[in-house]
């Protein structure tokens, strides 16, 4: 089980499936801790959107390992309490859509930062709950504004950005109070680039492990782009796709080009070797 | 060892709309972010957006970004064989 069904599953299957991490009373909570954290939890004023910058590189370029552990596990400690990720796949999204209200369409704030896209072209990223309310308030954090969605769209919004190949993830603002569905890339993502690149977990991996057929494969390749990990390859000896499962995030976008459907979700737990590997 | 990136803000006044280093980097090593927090009822003046290298591990120091720049505002540097 991951440590956040523990602490904050209230008895359902995953804590992103339980009510009370999207309730209003949490909000509140977030306010004073994000507050108190100072100027670094507020990651537009951070400037390139990083939880770690040149100091952790640099620690990287001359092999010291042990910075780079510290630096590591200050920067987790401060993003699980605050605001941190968890890919989810697109059936868990459809779920937690029909849970959460309201629901609002916003711009990337990530990739407006690395790729400066204008906001007509930026709308990817689901808010939701008592701070959409505040959109008008804060201009600058709702760049482009705010489209209030009902159910129905919202899930076709997902299917959207899902076949343009983004990563669903769950993201905390004030742990455990989930306000943002996510739909992410690498390398635009702060998130997935600082996880992927960096071994700093600001994202969890999913619940699932992605697993190729390889019977059913036809060796289309198709899914090797789907990928945002590094964990999907196709393997010129046998001529189909190769799933590193230490790398995978179970977010399932891989699957959905399948037209053989070879690739399966198996729950992460079902894997003793992976089942802690988050 | 990681290249020096430099960037003079008064040369760079609007980032946001103009973003061309952003998109010429081959391997995505900048990024566009603002010197002020966002306030109340307002929308942050391009003056306060800025351009930083992020990912520098990724930088080849091709220069790609210093030629694109239309206000001559980037500078990359690279010491060849220097050691931290």
């Amino acid at each position: 089980m991951c440590d956040w069904c523990e602490q904050y599953g209230g008895g359902y299957e995953r804590w992103y499936f339980n009510p009370a991490n999207y309730a209003r009373r949490l909000y509140k909570v977030r306010r004073e801790e994000a507050e108190a954290s100072g100027p670094e939890a507020n990651p537009q004023a951070a400037g390139g959107m990083s939880v770690v910058g040149r100091e952790f590189l640099e620690a990287q370029a001359r092999g010291d390992h042990e910075t780079m552990a510290r630096m590591r596990r200050d920067a987790e400690q401060v993003s699980w309490r605050i605001h941190f990720g968890q890919v989810v796949t697109k059936e868990e999204v459809e779920r937690i859509i029909d849970l959460i209200y309201p629901i609002g369409l916003m711009t990337c704030v990530c990739r407006r930062s690395m790729r400066g896209l204008p906001d007509e072209e930026n709308f990817t990223c689901i808010g939701m709950g008592p701070g959409m309310y505040k959109w008008e308030r804060w201009p600058d954090t709702y760049r482009g504004g705010m489209n209030f969605l009902t159910p129905e769209e919202a899930k076709q919004v997902i299917d959207v950005v899902n076949r343009r190949g983004l990563v669903h993830c769950m993201y905390t603002f004030g742990t455990p109070y989930l306000a943002g569905i996510c739909n992410c890339d690498y390398p635009d993502c702060g998130g997935l680039r600082t996880a992927v690149d960096m071994g700093v977990r600001v994202v969890w991996k999913g619940h699932s492990v992605a697993q190729v057929d390889p019977d059913r494969c036809n060796g289309c390749g198709l899914c090797v782009r789907r990928c945002q990990f590094k964990a999907l390859s196709f393997s010129s000896s046998t001529l189909k796709a190769h799933i590193d499962a230490f790398k995978c995030y179970g977010c399932g976008l891989c699957r959905n080009p399948c037209k053989p459907d070879a690739i399966e979700m198996v729950d992460r737990a079902s894997l003793p070797a992976v089942a802690g590997v988050w | 060892m990681l290249p020096t990136i430099q960037v003079d803000d008064s040369k760079c006044s609007d980032p946001l709309r103009c973003r061309l280093c952003l998109l010429a980097c081959p391997t995505r090593v900048l990024g566009l972010g603002t010197n002020v927090a966002p306030k109340k009822y307002q929308e942050t003046p391009p003056s306060h957006f800025i351009v930083r290298g992020v990912r520098y591990q990724f930088c080849t120091a091709c220069q790609k970004c210093v030629e694109v720049c239309p206000h001559g505002a980037i500078s990359v540097s690279y010491d060849r064989g220097v050691t931290a």
